[in-house]
């Protein structure tokens, strides 16, 4: 019969061993590869090109945690809707920035493509087929225009990306311009023309003496894309106005021009009480502000105000019929043009030609493609919300292993040193 | 909308003067012919001012030498790049005058080489047809100045619009008389200056 001393050196030895077993078992995991889980397959979506065949060939995969340090393109996207269709359970996890590009183009002659950015919470560079086309710092929305565009626009953050294609640009039909002979007259017609419009114009100098473009009318959207009433003269076109604005042709009626009935019957406001302009010292620069002004008030509750100044509305549009209405409150905007300083010339010839294009039909070609403009909201509508990341089983107590050892292997080791110490051997 | 305003050009050096009643004839024309808005007098407007962007239209005459002065130089080359249309006519009615010389060479200066205006060129039916292109004045008929029939005007367009307007045919003269006595002539000589003002508040 084993002594009571004896018997704690065996249990001593015992304990020496559980240690020594405790510490190969851990040994021995660190040298073992990951466990590769056959029902789970936890992927990055930066990777996921390179697994995509192997998920889809594998029938064992019963589940996907898409892990998003990029956005899945529009064909991952499509693939991993396929995956979810045929039963396996999809999810992603990760905060990718809301990343969205859109490209449009005015409705102008020598339109440069616009191109709207949200989501760009970090520097993001504007990029096409041909190179960096620009850059947009942290905010929540920005515009940028670029000349030409070749291929597809991205929107690139690091490794998260939107891209969009532009409109095909259609050569612009006429602008029919209908005013007295005066300078504002003359100086509309200069602006649009240089801003690339074909101009075709009515001028009444004199009672049943018009100086005319030849072949003016008929007045169709086949022909024309927007009519620029300037002046009471052009009431006896009103009828013709009409029909035309009704089929989906634009009309920018300024001045006297609101005062006509039909006409007024179209537009988004009613002109006021002219207001002159500031009186100029000799130096004077003049802008809009300057202008002598017919204040707008707004005539038509679907009427929308999109101009204002210190006395009041300037610019205000409406749809009607399949058309467009912009009433103008500015007077003698030429001046704008003549005593403007060094930018006044091309600010009044960009301003009437945004005033055009801004009623212009829509005769743009659309995109081959779409692209692929806002891939996070397209990654939600395909997979749903984010889910918090998912560890499998294996996993989960392969990470708890280690510290199950640690708790092992310090128990006993404290165990076999007091039983030591309280023996009295050291 | 604003009242058409005649402006004449008063430059530094010569007599920019030479003509003072051509300004009130031609509003009369205007308002006799048109149904344009015309201020009933005209402005004098000096060539190196910011006031000269008011007036799209200018017009300029004298006998004696012309030399710009850089200000007046470079208001003008601004003027035409904004769209206005300078109206110069010799006084002299006399190429191998000093106005003529110098004028055209200051002018060249400002503005480019001056090229002759065809007889179909827009000025000459902008609302009076003039077939045969420029009307003859009197004083050509009675063989002043150079004793030529001057068959062209000429200028400078830009985006085919006129900038610069030049004659040798001495307007200045014909058009120089009090509007009341238009009414003893059998046919009104001031026609062509309603082409002109309609031409440049038109095109």
């Amino acid at each position: 019969m084993p002594s009571r001393a004896e018997r704690r050196r065996i249990g001593e030895w015992v304990l020496r061993a559980a240690l020594l077993v405790t510490l190969g078992v851990a040994l021995w995991r660190s040298m073992q590869p990951p466990i590769a889980s056959r029902a789970g397959r936890a992927i990055a979506a930066s990777a996921f090109e390179r697994d995509l065949a192997q998920l889809v060939a594998s029938s064992a995969v019963k589940s996907v945690d898409l892990s998003a340090d990029a956005l899945p393109s529009r064909a991952e996207r499509d693939a991993l809707t396929a995956l979810r269709r045929n039963e396996v359970a999809v999810r992603w996890n990760g905060t990718p920035p809301s990343l969205a590009v859109e490209a449009t183009r005015a409705r102008e002659p020598e339109a440069r493509a616009r191109l709207h950015v949200t989501g760009a919470v970090q520097p993001t560079a504007l990029v096409d087929s041909a190179g960096l086309l620009d850059s947009v710092r942290a905010g929540p929305g920005a515009t940028v225009e670029a000349a030409s565009i070749v291929g597809a626009v991205r929107a690139e953050q690091g490794k998260f990306a939107a891209s969009a294609y532009a409109p095909v640009q259609e050569p612009r039909r006429a602008v029919l311009v209908l005013g007295r002979a005066d300078w504002e007259t003359k100086f509309v017609m200069q602006a649009l023309s240089e801003a690339g419009w074909n101009v075709r114009a009515r001028i009444p100098a004199a009672p049943n003496v018009d100086v005319h473009d030849d072949l003016i009318l008929p007045l169709d959207t086949a022909r024309y894309d927007v009519v620029v009433a300037l002046d009471s003269s052009a009431a006896d076109m009103a009828t013709a106005i009409a029909r035309f604005v009704a089929e989906g042709g634009g009309l920018v009626a300024a001045g006297g021009a609101l005062e006509i009935d039909q006409l007024g019957r179209l537009a988004p406001a009613r002109a006021g009480d002219r207001r002159p302009g500031r009186i100029l010292l000799a130096d004077d620069s003049v802008t809009t502000r300057d202008l002598p002004l017919r204040p707008l008030s707004l005539a038509r509750s679907d009427a929308v105000s999109l101009q204002r100044e210190q006395p009041g509305i300037t610019l205000a549009a409406r749809r009607a019929g399949l058309g467009r209405v912009l009433a103008i409150g500015y007077d003698e905007s030429w001046r704008w043009r003549m005593l403007g300083g060094t930018s006044g010339l091309a600010a009044h010839r960009q301003w009437w030609s945004n005033a055009a294009g801004s009623v212009a039909p829509a005769r743009e070609a659309a995109p081959r493609s779409s692209g692929d403009a806002a891939p996070l909201a397209s990654l939600i509508s395909s997979l749903g919300p984010p889910s918090s990341p998912v560890k499998s089983s294996s996993e989960r107590s392969r990470d708890s292993l280690p510290i199950i050892l640690l708790i092992i292997a310090s128990a006993c080791l404290l165990a076999e040193i007091a039983s030591r110490r309280f023996r009295g051997a050291r | 909308m604003s009242d058409f305003v005649f402006a004449t050009a008063q430059y530094e050096s010569g007599d920019w003067d030479s003509a003072p009643l051509v300004p009130a004839n031609i509003i009369d024309t205007i308002a006799r012919y048109t149904s344009i808005d015309v201020a009933p007098s005209g402005v004098i407007v000096p060539l190196s001012s910011p006031q000269l962007f008011r007036y799209p239209l200018v017009y300029l005459t004298g006998h004696l030498p012309v030399r710009f002065g850089p200000s007046e130089r470079a208001n003008l080359q601004r003027y035409a790049e904004r769209g206005g249309l300078l109206f110069v006519d010799d006084h002299n009615h006399d190429i191998d005058g000093v106005f003529h010389k110098t004028a055209t060479e200051e002018l060249t200066r400002t503005y480019g080489p001056i090229k002759p205006l065809g007889k179909s060129h827009s000025l000459y039916k902008s609302f009076f047809k003039f077939d045969d292109g420029p009307p003859t004045t009197s004083h050509e008929l009675n063989g002043w100045g150079d004793n030529l029939v001057h068959q062209t005007l000429s200028g400078v367009e830009r985006d085919g619009r006129l900038v610069l307007l030049y004659s040798s045919k001495d307007y200045s003269s014909e058009w120089n008389y009090h509007p009341e006595n238009k009414r003893f002539l059998s046919v009104d000589n001031t026609k062509f200056a309603v082409n002109i003002v309609v031409y440049a508040l038109t095109r």
